[in-house]
């Protein structure tokens, strides 16, 4: 195969097998569903939601719980602090005797106010009903 | 004192008035804004011992942090404007529980004080950038925060539909500005003001194509935030939407700190006669247009707050006139100037609002008849707020655009300011319906005879400082003209 | 581009700003054109990955010294932080007003009028 834009081919033929074989699963298997299963007919009572043989209950907007929602988005915010905190572990090791307490200091500034976020998130229960 | 601790003490302050509410339940939420507008206080004071020494731009911290004497003005500036603010919103706090969806009353309202805080910092630091990031992530850090407190009373769904509005329009205006100053810095290679102003000089013109493109973004980005032509659309609904003390600080500190970067950004451009011609005759044409706009749509207005926000697109107008018109040399003060008029007049008109709005539970216009009679020194007072908006002589407004008319001429921009004035004609309609409203039109049944309107001991002494300041500065303009450098 | 050498052609910055431009269009229109607020919300946040993507590539082809030019990098933090705040700030805004109007589409949002 050579080279196709600068770059040798052959290395990455294992990952084309691996996109070729799981889209080719998938799509066998629906087929196969299509083809060889036997679609009955529907109707209206096929379609009701499964509630254990009972007649489904009244139907009702299901509540939001907002408690996934803080837990995500809190994970979101630390996390973003956490990726900055990978590349200034690794870039300043040549100006750690420089200038080491400006580089301490500055990111332990900036974690100090993710730590009055978090103790405020705390204060006001958005840590509680999710564990 | 180094100029850094402005910004750091404002915010270490925020921060400890966050952790007291949180962890204090007990207290009366008003004390914290109290102690709020203490801090901002001594900020104000702290400005005036800056150490001049590290005024100069080259002095900046890596190129990010410049306090020269424009970014000193506009600090104090701001910091007047959050004070204005957080005695709003200890005024309009009954309100603001109302409308919170909470168990415990008092819970959730506290915040309201910290978060001023933390965009007054944001729009200090938009004073002093002299760099592209440092714009972006102080204009970023302003936005995020009046996302939050434009959708504060969250059982309000006009509050949440403009904070819904304000967000998506909000993040598109952020995209541009961002793909704008990539382009910028691909072509460039910097993203520093000052240096970009001295490549610029000496370009070569086929960089001029991306030049154009990456600036033309950046302002598609700012002209959101200063509510220009083709970006004003959520103006209206924002700022009818959000809580009184809220769009009061979105028409003024906003619009003010986002004039600052403009005319940053205009000036690093300037060096280069070809580009800036061309920008500027683009700056013209979204200032005629946003005037014109701004202006024909207030007339039909019925609701005041509507109307004061399309009266604050056509105020844009006038300033980005005077940003047009940046070839004459004074047009940096004379925009200054009309900042400092409209901050005097719109926070006038926003505080009466608010207090009629408050005790009739609406904005619209009706509801302001019959003022006259019933509190004469309320009336007195707006009518002073809408004259001086409209730019009457003996207003501090009439001083404002006068300069702004008078290097727009200078620079011989004549088609706008032909544009202003007849802006100016409409204004003076839709200005003058309050009045009307206010002393010829006889109040509904059940308010002539329900009690007169409260205020608050320091929230009138407010209003009355504004009112004098107003006349004062409308016939003896040189205290605010030496303070602009 | 030349598509004669199209076997030995290299990605040059013009590729990588064309995907970029094409990517932001992409949002712009999914912001312009769709019902959904998150959806609307997505294209918001392609838009901004299409300009890291630019910021990306400028810093690769134009290098300053002896390596990529690293302010473009850095700027590139910022933005995805920004993004991340924004979009936290963004959903709880969409969150709450689903539970005032269990509505989920920007059409419903008509209560203020002209």
């Amino acid at each position: 195969m050579g080279k196709w834009w600068g770059v040798m081919l052959e290395e990455y033929l294992p990952a084309l097998v691996h996109v070729v074989v799981g889209i080719g699963f998938a799509v066998v298997a629906l087929l196969t569903n299509f083809l060889l299963g036997r679609a009955g007919a529907r109707s209206k009572a096929k379609d009701t939601p499964y509630e254990c043989g009972m007649l489904p209950a009244i139907e009702e907007q299901p509540r939001f719980s907002v408690k996934f929602y803080l837990v995500a988005m809190l994970f979101i915010l630390f996390d973003i602090e956490v990726v900055f905190m990978y590349p200034w572990a690794v870039v300043f090791r040549e100006y750690l005797e420089r200038e080491g307490v400006l580089i301490f200091w500055s990111m332990m500034g900036f974690i100090g106010i993710l730590l009055v976020a978090f103790l405020y998130a705390l204060r006001k229960g958005a840590m509680e009903w999710s564990r | 004192m180094n100029p850094i601790l402005l910004e750091a003490v404002l915010v270490c302050y925020a921060f400890l008035l966050l952790l007291v509410e949180a962890f204090n339940s007990r207290m009366p939420r008003r004390y914290f804004g109290w102690a709020a507008v203490v801090g901002t206080t001594v900020v104000f004071f702290m400005t005036f011992f800056v150490d001049s020494s590290k005024m100069n731009p080259e002095a900046g911290y890596y190129g990010f942090y410049a306090a020269d004497t424009l970014a000193i003005l506009f600090k104090r500036f701001i910091l007047l404007v959050s004070v204005c603010v957080l005695i709003m919103a200890i005024e309009f706090a009954p309100v603001l529980v109302r409308y919170l969806p909470v168990e415990k009353p008092d819970a959730g309202s506290g915040e309201m004080y910290s978060l001023v805080l933390f965009a007054c910092a944001g729009m200090m630091w938009m004073a002093s950038a002299q760099n592209f990031v440092m714009i972006f992530v102080s204009v970023e850090l302003v936005t995020i925060t009046f996302y939050v407190m434009v959708a504060m009373m969250r059982g309000n769904r006009a509050s949440l539909e403009a904070g819904i509005k304000f967000l998506i329009l909000g993040a598109i205006a952020t995209s541009l500005n961002v793909y704008g100053i990539a382009w910028i810095f691909g072509t460039l290679g910097t993203t520093e003001l000052p240096e970009i102003g001295a490549i610029l000089q000496s370009i070569d013109s086929s960089l001029f194509p991306s030049l154009l493109f990456g600036f033309g973004l950046i302002f598609a980005g700012i002209s959101f935030k200063v509510a220009a032509f083709p970006f004003q659309f959520w103006v209206p609904d924002v700022y009818q939407g959000a809580p009184t003390p809220v769009t009061a600080f979105l028409s003024v500190g906003s619009k003010a700190s986002a004039f600052v970067v403009l005319m940053r950004v205009l000036e690093s451009m300037l060096s280069n006669s070809e580009l800036s011609s061309k920008i500027l005759f683009m700056l013209s044409l979204v200032a005629g247009v946003t005037i014109l706009m701004g202006n024909l749509s207030a007339i039909p207005q019925t609701n005041f707050k509507r109307l004061l926000a399309y009266s604050s697109i056509a105020h844009a107008g006038y300033l980005l006139m005077g940003a047009a018109s940046i070839v004459s040399g004074n047009s940096g003060p004379a925009i200054a100037y009309y900042l400092m008029a409209y901050l005097i007049s719109n926070m006038l008109a926003f505080g009466v609002l608010l207090v009629v709005g408050k005790s009739t539970g609406s904005d619209e216009l009706v509801h302001f008849n019959g003022l006259g009679k019933k509190s004469p020194w309320l009336a007195t007072a707006l009518t002073l707020a809408v004259l001086s908006l409209a730019g009457l002589p003996f207003t501090v407004g009439f001083f404002g655009k006068f300069f702004i008319f008078s290097s727009a001429l200078q620079a011989q921009q004549f088609i706008l300011v032909g544009i202003g004035i007849l802006g100016i004609g409409c204004g003076f309609y839709y200005y003058l319906k309050v009045i009307r409203a206010m002393f010829w039109l006889p109040a509904s049944k059940e308010q002539s005879i329900s009690s007169p309107i409260e205020i608050s001991k320091p929230y009138a002494v407010m209003l009355i400082l504004l009112s004098i300041s107003l006349i004062i500065f409308g016939v003896y303009p040189e205290p605010i003209f030496n303070l602009i450098p | 581009m030349d598509i004669a050498n199209f076997a030995e052609a290299s990605a040059t910055l013009g590729h990588y700003l064309i995907v970029s431009g094409l990517l932001f269009g992409i949002g712009l229109m999914a912001v312009l054109l769709r019902r959904n607020i998150i959806i609307l919300f997505m294209g918001v946040e392609m838009m901004l990955n299409a300009a890291n993507l630019s910021l990306v590539a400028f810093s690769r082809f134009h290098p300053v010294g002896g390596g990529p030019a690293v302010d473009s990098q850095v700027f590139l933090f910022f933005i995805i932080t920004v993004a991340a705040a924004e979009v936290a700030i963004g959903l709880a805004i969409i969150v709450a007003l689903y539970r005032a109007k269990q509505t989920m589409h920007v059409e419903d949002l008509d209560s203020l009028r002209f």
